[in-house]
């Protein structure tokens, strides 16, 4: 992904066809498995999934280059944002494509899950939680994921995590006066 | 009347809650998503971030995508998505661009923006602006188009009443034998 800084993103914006070329042969790999992932719940062919590879292409072109004159490399290297771009243009790409023929069998089951409205849930109010502690238990307890891997998104060492979490849990049971087990 | 407080563990704990309050419907830009990626956004706008995506189950699955994906080394792509890829982009990218820039000027140096560096794409365009100057000068020198015309003419009606020697022997007195 190094290669992707080294493209001469001016002249690629200005037309020049040679670093457009570098460019897509940089950008491929990285496409190319974002997409795939994004798509992965929907069970496409591999003609379909190339079609939404294609798209993500499509729209760095489109315009004049558009998106690609906005990029903004002090707020993120090229490979973070290329990658956030090419999630949005997949998902994008499957809704346009799921409004054309909408097949129950296509959509992946997290779609259909209607939320439970029956059992009562204790709300939290506002306020009590901080937004990173909110995020920190939704991503160990409703993306069921391990310290490390939060500590990684986060950009934050574990024990950093731990204690976020412990911190918040502690919250959590003096407002609800709730005992842990 | 029991004043004894429930247990739960943390996990049966965080599963009876529901979150209060505002919903949190806005979206995140590219820009700032993937500024949150890499932990460069300020304090307040990684806490707006924190806030879309703790109430957002799709973004947040979104980042956690990303984040793995940007962590490991890539396969190859198959061939045929550069390939494609590659071919939305062709020549008449470079000749527009050429002629917005200027002109008839401008597309003389259409060959030079194949080249690799400004240096290379100068030297060439330079080659070949004394290249079309030398032929231009060659051209008038020699007559111009009118004489070339008329010399061209001559050849043709001279060949076109010559018999070639070697068939004079079919031709003996102005009949096919």
């Amino acid at each position: 992904m190094s290669e992707l800084n080294d493209i001469d993103l001016r002249g690629l914006t200005a037309g020049n066809k040679r670093a457009w070329d570098q460019f897509v042969a940089a950008a491929a790999p990285l496409i190319n498995a974002v997409v795939r992932r994004a798509l992965s719940p929907y069970r496409l062919v591999e003609d379909d999934v190339m079609d939404a590879a294609q798209d993500v292409f499509v729209r760095l072109c489109a315009s004049d280059f558009r998106l690609l004159k906005n990029y903004d490399s002090s707020r993120a290297g090229i490979s973070t944002w290329l990658a956030v771009v090419a999630r949005s243009a997949a998902i994008d790409h499957m809704r346009r494509r799921r409004q054309v023929a909408d097949s129950l069998d296509d959509v992946p089951e997290a779609a259909l899950a209607v939320e439970d409205r029956h059992s009562e849930k204790l709300k939290i109010p506002q306020g009590l939680l901080t937004d990173r502690q909110t995020l920190m238990l939704r991503l160990l307890y409703d993306e069921d994921r391990d310290v490390t891997e939060v500590a990684q998104l986060l950009k934050i060492d574990t024990q950093t995590v731990r204690s976020t979490h412990h911190k918040a849990l502690l919250r959590l049971r003096e407002h609800f006066r709730i005992d842990s087990t | 009347m029991s004043t004894e407080r429930p247990s739960m563990t943390d996990q049966e704990l965080w599963r009876s809650l529901a979150m209060g309050g505002k919903a949190a419907s806005d979206t995140v830009s590219d820009h700032d998503l993937a500024a949150w990626l890499e932990g460069r956004l300020a304090p307040a706008e990684a806490a707006r971030v924190d806030a879309v995506l703790a109430a957002n189950p799709e973004q947040r699955a979104a980042v956690l995508e990303l984040s793995e994906i940007l962590a490991i080394p890539l396969p190859a792509a198959p061939a045929r998505l550069a390939v494609r890829a590659q071919a939305l982009v062709g020549f008449e990218a470079e000749r527009e661009s050429a002629s917005r820039s200027g002109g008839l000027l401008a597309f003389l140096f259409v060959p030079s923006l194949f080249a690799a560096g400004r240096r290379q794409a100068l030297r060439a365009a330079a080659m070949a602006t004394a290249g079309a100057i030398v032929a231009v000068s060659g051209f008038l020198m020699g007559g111009g188009l009118g004489d070339s015309y008329a010399h061209q003419k001559q050849i043709t009606v001279v060949s076109s009443t010559d018999t070639p020697s070697e068939l004079t022997y079919l031709f003996s007195d102005g009949n096919l034998i």
